[in-house]
């Protein structure tokens, strides 16, 4: 067992893990269950978590290494008690069935907006070709990610 | 996932250290990503880990000179993807790093942790072959030079010996030279590639003085095409039959190994066809961007 310590959605932590133990597993002890294994390859999404302002598989990234460092997860919301302007088009365009893999886009896709803030349908589709949804809301998640971007620049 | 121990070494002369040891399940670790995965899946199982993520930060620096782009073994694919270095002199490898698994995992993966695994899928590989990049690799008091062509040797296997360490790559600038890399995925986009080819054609005037192609995705290790390459080998850029020419002496003299993305006759007819376009995409990507 390691002692960690690191910032978790802006509160300071501290953690005891394994060097084995990847950062779902330890999000999972800390009763926080946004970012969820699916894949557990990298390729789906659904363990998106934010690790230094940059988006991480948490099922290839080991938990140890999140010492020092600052880590976002969905659970963080941008203003208290409210949906960002991602989720509230993810919202506005139903764009998810069962969500499983909601908080991963969502993770992924105000990444993109922050590099990207005008994306193509083409740099949307790119941009996202990394996560999975098994219910095939991908038409209504291009229409969420571009309603942001439009959302975004009319609050701009 | 067996037991393992972690270590994070500050200093590459303390990284050295540790791996300079007989015992084989010690290795280097620079994102993981890779490894993981391979420890995942139980075909590795290290007892010690050695993660380089926290050795001094000139290792993952990106810097060029009159003649030549040193990445650091330790820069994140995102960070070469994104560098204005390698998208002002080496277009086509930020080009291939764009469809290169997604966007996490190159935030991740680094340059020197991609080219030891040596899975012959990788994309990066045939791209720094055809380029003539080269490996600097370290051990305990030691370097050398080694080009990137002799140090994957297998299928998963390079010529690193045990307690080296790749610690930068050089990447000759380009110059008059033009390059391309075609990814040919059969499932989806974002899938392994079922064939990778890299091209880059040096010519004076409207001769190709020579010509470089290396393709991945078909045998045990990327391979240079010798044959199709002596086809290009003084042909005039406007020849477009001597572009055929050169797929289907790819073709003849290529011996690929069928995968769950293709058969082995499949993959001939890939490289046929896909050589022939990467000519192309390089002839027509001359002072390209990405």
């Amino acid at each position: 067992m390691k002692t960690i310590r690191f910032e978790l959605n802006g509160e300071p932590v501290t953690a005891q893990v394994e060097p084995h133990h990847n950062v779902v597993e330890l999000l999972q002890t800390m009763g926080l269950r946004g970012a969820r294994e699916s894949c557990g390859q990298g390729l789906c999404g659904c363990c998106t978590v934010l690790v230094d302002g940059l988006a991480v598989s948490g099922c290839l990234y080991f938990a140890a290494q999140l010492d020092g460092a600052r880590v976002d997860t969905i659970e963080r919301t941008e203003r208290e008690g409210e949906l960002d302007v991602v989720q509230q088009a993810f919202a506005e365009c139903g764009a998810f069935q069962c969500g499983f893999c909601t908080p991963g886009f969502v993770l992924m896709t105000r990444q993109l907006l922050a590099h990207n803030p005008a994306p193509s349908e083409d740099e949307i589709r790119h941009y996202l070709s990394g996560n999975l949804c098994r219910c095939a809301t991908y038409p209504e998640i291009i229409r969420a990610v571009q309603l942001a971007a439009r959302i975004r620049k009319a609050g701009a | 996932m067996r037991p393992f121990e972690l270590l994070e070494p500050s200093s590459l002369r303390e990284a050295l250290g540790l791996l300079d040891t007989a015992d084989e399940t010690v290795r280097p670790a620079g994102g993981g990503t890779a490894l993981m995965l391979m420890m995942k899946a139980g075909v590795l199982e290290p007892s010690r880990l050695i993660s380089l993520r926290r050795i001094e930060p000139a290792w993952a620096e990106i810097s060029q000179s009159a003649d030549a782009v040193e990445i650091g073994a330790l820069a994140t694919l995102s960070a070469i993807e994104h560098s204005g270095i390698v998208r002002s002199e080496l277009p086509v490898i930020a080009r291939t790093l764009r469809t290169l698994a997604n966007v996490r995992v190159r935030n991740v993966a680094t340059l020197g942790g991609n080219l030891a695994h040596a899975d012959p899928h990788m994309d990066l590989p045939p791209v720094l072959i055809a380029l003539g990049a080269s490996v600097i690799i370290a051990s305990r008091g030691a370097e050398r030079e080694l080009p990137v062509a002799e140090l994957i040797s297998g299928y998963y296997e390079t010529t690193l010996a045990s307690g080296e360490l790749i610690v930068r790559v050089r990447v000759p600038k380009q110059f008059a030279r033009f390059s391309a890399y075609r990814k040919i995925t059969t499932r989806s986009a974002d899938d392994w590639p079922a064939l990778g080819v890299a091209v880059a054609l040096d010519r004076e005037g409207p001769v190709l003085r020579e010509a470089r192609i290396a393709v991945s995705a078909a045998f045990d290790r990327p391979l240079r095409l010798a044959a199709a390459e002596a086809v290009l080998r003084g042909a005039s850029i406007d020849d477009e039959a001597v572009l055929i020419h050169a797929g289907d002496a790819a073709a003849d003299e290529a011996r690929p190994i069928a995968d769950e993305r293709g058969s082995a006759a499949y993959k001939r007819e890939l490289i046929r066809v896909h050589v022939r376009r990467a000519l192309r995409d390089a002839l027509d990507a001359q002072g390209g961007t990405p």
